[in-house]
């Protein structure tokens, strides 16, 4: 897919999805201090954060029905998840404007849309939407106690370093488990490796970014 | 030619005994030693061949014998009068066994007395993402997926546990590592 192919379609494809028609229809009579309300608590929404009491707040100190309101916000909702899916290599800014005023959205309002996709929010974005990707659990605390047996019940003089690890993850299961000092080794050598492979693939991926 | 034949069936005793005891072969049996070993010899002579070997092994495995302590105990045991004596020829036999087989009796004793699930294997994979049901991902950094192996001893069955790792997680991880390696130098040098 070229660069050049995006420019001809308008970034949200070849059909405007509906929300964004009708917000387009909505916005006319709404004052910048409303919509630039809106917009922030649908980007609180989008970054995962509960916006109800904002969003209730709004619609009750606002003159437009909510009904309008509803739809301005579905519209909104869509620009700016559509927007932020793309790279920020392929969606330039100039398109994203101009696309937008194909929709005879006022000016204003775009310069703010774009603020936000193109400006220091989109970084918490797309953390916040990479939260909600599919994810093996991740290791959130890391336990250890090295332990010498003196004396067991089937030998007399053990004397065997072990290690027990307890490994606490994000789905709030707990692992607890011995590891022998020759298995601790393995673990170790390999751990150091996986460092090493994710040090190259970065590299590698600096220098494919200059390419 | 009978004296080879005497120390093989002996030298499979001794295994066998130790695949029975220590490496949890339910299926070597002391039926099966009798008639695979000694099948000629009379039941109740065999029994107190293979008890007393049984005892033997159990005694130098529980003290975990050194080379020097090993040939103490034999001496000692030959020089006992009368049925309960060791000949110089069992006395060798458990000599060579014990000699190959010290190890991995140890292990399997010190794995008797672990009741935590123990770590059996690890495999792992490193991954880059590059999109995701929001759009693109390439900006993020690498992943790596590790799965551990964990099964409890005496236990065929594992039970494996994946964790991802992004590389600051990586880092503090073998940090730790770095400590846990410090703890056991100091007490294996000082030991």
């Amino acid at each position: 897919m070229s660069l050049s192919n995006v420019k001809d379609t308008s970034f949200l494809g070849g059909r405007i999805p509906p929300e964004i028609e009708s917000m387009s229809k909505n916005l006319k009579d709404v004052d910048q201090e409303l919509f630039r309300k809106l917009l922030k608590a649908v980007v609180s929404a989008l970054e995962g954060k509960d916006c109800r009491e904002i969003m209730k707040s709004i619609a009750e100190s606002s003159v437009i029905p909510q009904e309008r309101l509803s739809h301005i916000i579905a519209g909104m909702h869509r620009v700016l998840s559509e927007a932020i899916r793309l790279p920020a290599s392929s969606l330039k800014q100039e398109t994203f404007k101009e696309d937008l005023r194909e929709l005879r959205i006022p000016e204003d309002f775009i310069t703010d849309f774009s603020s936000v996709v193109f400006g220091n929010r989109r970084a918490a974005l797309e953390a916040a939407s990479s939260q909600s990707d599919p994810h093996l659990p991740s290791l959130e605390e890391f336990k250890w106690r090295v332990d010498v047996s003196i004396s067991t019940s089937s030998l007399a003089r053990a004397l065997q370093p072990s290690v027990l690890m307890q490994l606490k993850l994000s789905d709030g299961s707990f692992q607890r488990f011995e590891v022998p000092v020759s298995k601790f080794q393995e673990l170790r050598y390999n751990v150091a490796l996986i460092l090493k492979e994710m040090n190259d693939l970065e590299k590698r991926s600096i220098l494919k970014i200059q390419d | 030619m009978a004296d080879v034949e005497v120390a093989k069936s002996l030298s499979g005793l001794l295994n066998g005994i130790a695949q029975m005891v220590y490496y949890n072969k339910s299926e070597i049996t002391e039926e099966l030693l009798k008639n695979e070993l000694y099948a000629e010899m009379p039941q109740e002579e065999f029994k107190s061949l293979y008890e007393k070997m049984k005892g033997l092994i159990k005694s130098i495995a529980a003290a975990d014998m050194d080379h020097a302590q090993l040939e103490a105990f034999l001496t000692a045991q030959t020089k006992r009068q009368g049925g309960s004596g060791l000949t110089a020829e069992q006395a060798a036999a458990l000599s060579r066994f014990w000699k190959s087989q010290r190890t991995r009796v140890r292990e399997s004793l010190l794995a008797q007395c672990r009741w935590e699930p123990t770590l059996r294997g690890l495999s792992w994979r490193v991954d880059l993402q590059t999109a995701d049901s929001y759009g693109s991902a390439d900006h993020r950094g690498p992943v790596a997926l590790m799965e551990l192996e964990l099964g409890r001893d005496g236990q065929q069955d594992s039970d494996f546990v994946c964790v991802e790792f992004d590389e600051t997680k990586v880092n503090i991880v073998l940090k730790k590592m770095a400590d846990i390696q410090e703890s056991i130098d100091r007490i294996v040098h000082h030991t």
